[in-house]
């Protein structure tokens, strides 16, 4: 069954971001300045305007920031009710990054904010595409 | 050579029927309000000489759509086929403030600011499939998780609900007061329908968890026009001027792309700094104020605005609504028109707030009258949870 959902439109400057998902890795710039981390990637660091910038791996671990689950959708999503949105604090400090995704292989009931998560991937061929999700950590 | 320093009122205000929907276009009823706010005014189109089209349109054509800065093509002809001082662009939430400051300025005498949406669904949307395959989307939009308007105001309220120790119950109180102001006010959407209690909030369906359907905002169809006009024009207008005292327009990215935390640092964002600097400018303190109209586009909005235009403290607009203070006879009435969540939320409400703080400083407020009314404050955000503020700070003699 094809998958359906909206997908990202990749462009250039976050071709090393869109790369990595297909290696399993989850890339982040960090700024070789300044140390910062900058998500969402943006051309310049947004601590101290450097453009010197590199794509680092990031562990891929990160706690619930936020959550919400959702009861009404839409399109390709009316089916899946509930499912989860969570906002993703990685990690990686300092300069926090929120990821915005879906929260998967959980009871909604059980999603607290601080609990661990890590990313996971899914790979769609068809689309030539690697999408990212987080699902509860290894215990 | 330096410009002027002139005074700036609202001297028109109109609003068209607001209702769930209405058969007519985006256009038919901008120009009615365009019309009915001029005619408010006792001035005529001629008197116009600037705009401030909410959201753009293209060269040709009449329908609305965002973000183009080409809307001066179609309007200026369309009213008049003649030459304008201004065209103020952009996304709708903070354009009043530099409508009347270019007044102020001297740039233009009389601008007018419209909006309208008919027959027009503006909700959530999915990106129609086209021939079985995924659409494509911007790369880091909240689309592609299934996440809308909602789901993000959502994430909002969890959030600040973990932080402060606020409920669901709390939220609730917000459209209670609300729903009861649209009782008083016969124009609204749902003030027909009668008053909420926190029960029947809490028994809506939940839409995105914890936001239920009567957290969100109404989605219906209605147009709106605002004039603003120098000092010398509105003194000889039909209604008695009602002054900007100050304004401010307030940017913070606020994004579900790019959050920061803490996401509600002591400092504010947008509308913390929107709110001071139209209160500096107006010279006018929170205490002053008789009348609020505070964007409302969800309850956890309510709360949060609030807090950062300086209301009450962080963390506590929960228990400043609980203690009663919006409601008419308290000490800040707000959103005494019913707000977005009862009374209109049609496409780009963000003229609505500072329309009812007019109707409330004329004392054409009805039962819904804050008596003896000099001096109130509007608050319209928007594009992200507090990423954009316009601020106004009004007065009458």
């Amino acid at each position: 069954m094809p998958y359906l959902k909206a997908l990202p439109l990749p462009t250039q400057l976050n071709a090393p971001f869109w790369a990595g998902l297909r290696q399993h890795e989850f890339r982040v710039p960090r700024c070789l300045n300044c140390g910062d981390f900058n998500w969402i990637p943006y051309p310049a660091c947004r601590t101290c305007l450097s453009e010197n910038q590199e794509w680092v791996t990031a562990s891929g671990t990160a706690e619930v920031f936020s959550y919400s689950v959702v009861r009404q959708s839409f399109g390709a999503f009316s089916g899946d009710v509930p499912y989860v949105v969570v906002l993703a604090k990685l990690t990686e400090e300092p300069r926090p990054c929120i990821v915005t995704a879906n929260l998967i292989g959980i009871d909604p009931e059980a999603i607290k904010v601080g609990l661990p998560i890590q990313v996971v991937y899914e790979d769609l061929p068809e689309e030539d595409l690697t999408v990212f999700r987080f699902s509860p950590a290894d215990a | 050579m330096t410009f002027a320093n002139r005074r700036a009122a609202i001297v028109g205000v109109y609003t068209t029927e607001q209702a769930r929907r209405i058969d007519r276009s985006s256009f038919s009823l901008e120009l009615e309000a365009i019309r009915g706010a001029v005619e408010d005014a006792g001035l005529t189109l001629a008197d116009v000489d600037g705009l401030a089209p909410m959201v753009g349109s293209d060269h040709l054509s009449a329908e609305n759509g965002f973000n183009t800065t080409l809307a001066h093509q179609f309007w200026a002809s369309q009213l008049g086929e003649r030459p304008l001082n201004l065209v103020v662009h952009g996304g709708g939430s903070a354009q009043l403030p530099k409508v009347a400051a270019a007044v102020s300025a001297g740039l233009a005498d009389v601008v007018v600011l419209f909006y309208g949406k008919g027959a027009r669904y503006t909700g959530p949307v999915d990106n129609p499939a086209a021939a079985g395959r995924a659409p494509r989307v911007q790369e880091w939009s909240f689309a592609q998780s299934g996440a809308y308007m909602t789901t993000w105001y959502a994430l909002w309220a969890q959030r600040y609900m973990h932080e402060f120790g606020a409920t669901s119950a709390d939220l609730a109180e917000v459209a209670v007061f609300t729903r009861h102001h649209a009782t008083l006010n016969p124009a609204s959407v749902m003030g027909s329908r009668g008053d909420l209690t926190v029960d029947d909030v809490l028994s809506s369906r939940s839409i995105c968890d914890p936001l239920h359907l009567l957290d969100c905002s109404l989605n219906n169809d209605g147009g709106y026009a605002v004039v603003v006009a120098s000092e010398e024009v509105a003194r000889n207008c039909r209604n008695k001027p009602v002054w900007v005292l100050g304004g401010g327009e307030g940017y913070y990215t606020d994004f579900y792309a790019t959050i920061d935390d803490p996401w509600f640092p002591d400092d504010g964002k947008a509308v913390r700094s929107a709110a001071n600097k139209a209160f500096g400018l107006a010279g006018v303190s929170r205490e002053d104020i008789d009348v609020a109209n505070l964007y409302d586009c969800f309850t956890i909005t309510t709360i949060r605005d609030l807090e950062e235009m300086g209301f009450c403290k962080l963390g506590e607009g929960a228990a400043f609504v609980k203690e009663g203070h919006c409601r008419l006879g308290g000490k800040l009435p707000t959103n005494t028109d019913g707000g977005l969540l009862s009374n209109s939320h049609a496409g780009d409400p963000a003229g609505m707030p500072t329309i009812e703080i007019v109707r409330q400083l004329r004392g054409e407020g009805g039962a819904r009258q804050v008596p003896d009314a000099k001096i109130g404050v509007s608050l319209s955000q928007g594009w992200a949870v507090h990423g954009v503020a316009g601020v106004l700070v009004m007065g009458t003699d």
